[in-house]
């Protein structure tokens, strides 16, 4: 039963999602709520996992949501079921190339998707630094990140690959003490 | 070139692809205008395009396009497996040894500051998309309906997608209609 599940739930992401592959978090945050697949925790962990492996960010992600929700079978299902839609879509537009661009409807469609793109990621943003107010380690982190970067994003890899690194330090720094020896 | 070869190429993409969806462009002209001569300049910049404007991820989508040119509709099903067999591979590998190195205390840290990246990193993926779009009053107010129906109303994100799809396109059909 749960395999039916995960492959609506991937086929409509591959047929709902605009725009990269973080445009696919909206839909699996909301799946973390909905089912007991995996949680809040896990979702970052598997956007940070998906953006440092090769291969394209939105199909990683799914890969590794269908492995945690339903085993190896469970993120082949997944996989393949986010990119059936586009299966058809393709094969579809391909024959009709220019006629599909130049639709009135197809062309206020792509325009309407880009701020809904644009609102549904923000409460995602939202939805996620809600748990993390408590914590200010965190947030000072994703302050000196944003600040950084505000005039041009880098590679993911890059955020993903110092983060990592300040997480074990302040780990290292908590066991030896560090932060305790200082402050007396 | 054979179905085989054509699933060769894209599990080599697959491989070599790190990092946003958009470092495929330059890929794919490296190898199939420049290395192979097998489609136009042109053709793969209109795949680029059209890529992005269908639903589903952008890379995906490109190689599909692809593919179909090269082998027609199995051509299109090769692109798709090919290119994310091995990154397929890669994620379920760590992701089944993942679970057993959470107990160490390194890795709960490397792990909290992932977690706070991916924030930072959806924060400016979102600051990116907003500055990709001409923004009006129409976007302004897509956007803070779609908010609104997301937070204060709970909608869920395909709800919130049909209905606002559907007031835009409805919004513009009116308002080309009066020109």
């Amino acid at each position: 039963m749960i395999y039916l599940y995960l492959f609506w739930e991937f086929f409509k992401i591959g047929m709902f999602s605009f725009g990269g592959g973080y445009a696919t978090i909206p839909f699996l945050y909301h799946i973390s709520q909905v089912y007991n697949w995996y949680t809040l925790d896990e979702l970052t962990q598997m956007v940070a996992v998906a953006s440092i492996t090769p291969g394209p960010v939105g199909i990683n992600v799914a890969t590794y949501a269908g492995m945690k929700s339903a085993g190896i079978f469970g993120s082949a299902l997944a996989t393949i079921a986010e990119m059936l839609p586009s299966l058809f879509l393709v094969i579809i537009v391909s024959k009709l190339l220019r006629k599909f661009s130049d639709n009135f409807y197809v062309k206020s469609l792509i325009q309407t998707l880009k701020p809904i793109s644009c609102g549904l990621l923000t409460s995602v943003a939202i939805g996620l630094l809600k748990p993390e107010i408590h914590d200010i380690k965190a947030l000072v982190l994703i302050g000196a990140m944003l600040i950084f970067s505000w005039k041009s994003k880098r590679d993911p890899l890059f955020y993903i690959l110092i983060a990592a690194i300040i997480g074990v330090l302040s780990a290292l720094a908590g066991k030896t003490g560090l932060f305790s020896l200082l402050a007396s | 070139m054979s179905l085989f070869e054509l699933f060769l190429i894209f599990t080599k993409i697959g491989a070599i692809l790190l990092g946003g969806g958009y470092v495929i462009l330059p890929i794919m002209i490296n190898e199939f205008v420049d290395k192979r001569k097998l489609v136009s300049h042109d053709d793969i910049v209109d795949y680029f395009a059209l890529a992005q404007s269908l639903p589903g991820i952008i890379a995906a989508n490109m190689s599909m396009f692809i593919g179909y040119k090269l082998r027609g509709k199995w051509g299109a099903v090769t692109a798709m497996l090919g290119v994310t067999f091995m990154p397929f591979w890669c994620i379920v590998l760590l992701a089944s040894i993942i679970g057993s190195l959470t107990e160490n205390s390194y890795i709960q840290g490397a792990l909290w500051g992932v977690g706070a990246a991916v924030i930072a990193l959806i924060v400016l993926t979102v600051r990116e998309m907003w500055q990709k779009s001409q923004r009006g009053i129409f976007f302004y107010t897509i956007f803070i309906l779609t908010l609104l129906a997301l937070l204060i109303f709970k909608l869920s994100p395909i709800q919130t997608i049909l209905l606002f799809s559907l007031i835009g396109v409805g919004y513009k059909r009116i308002a080309e209609a009066k020109k």
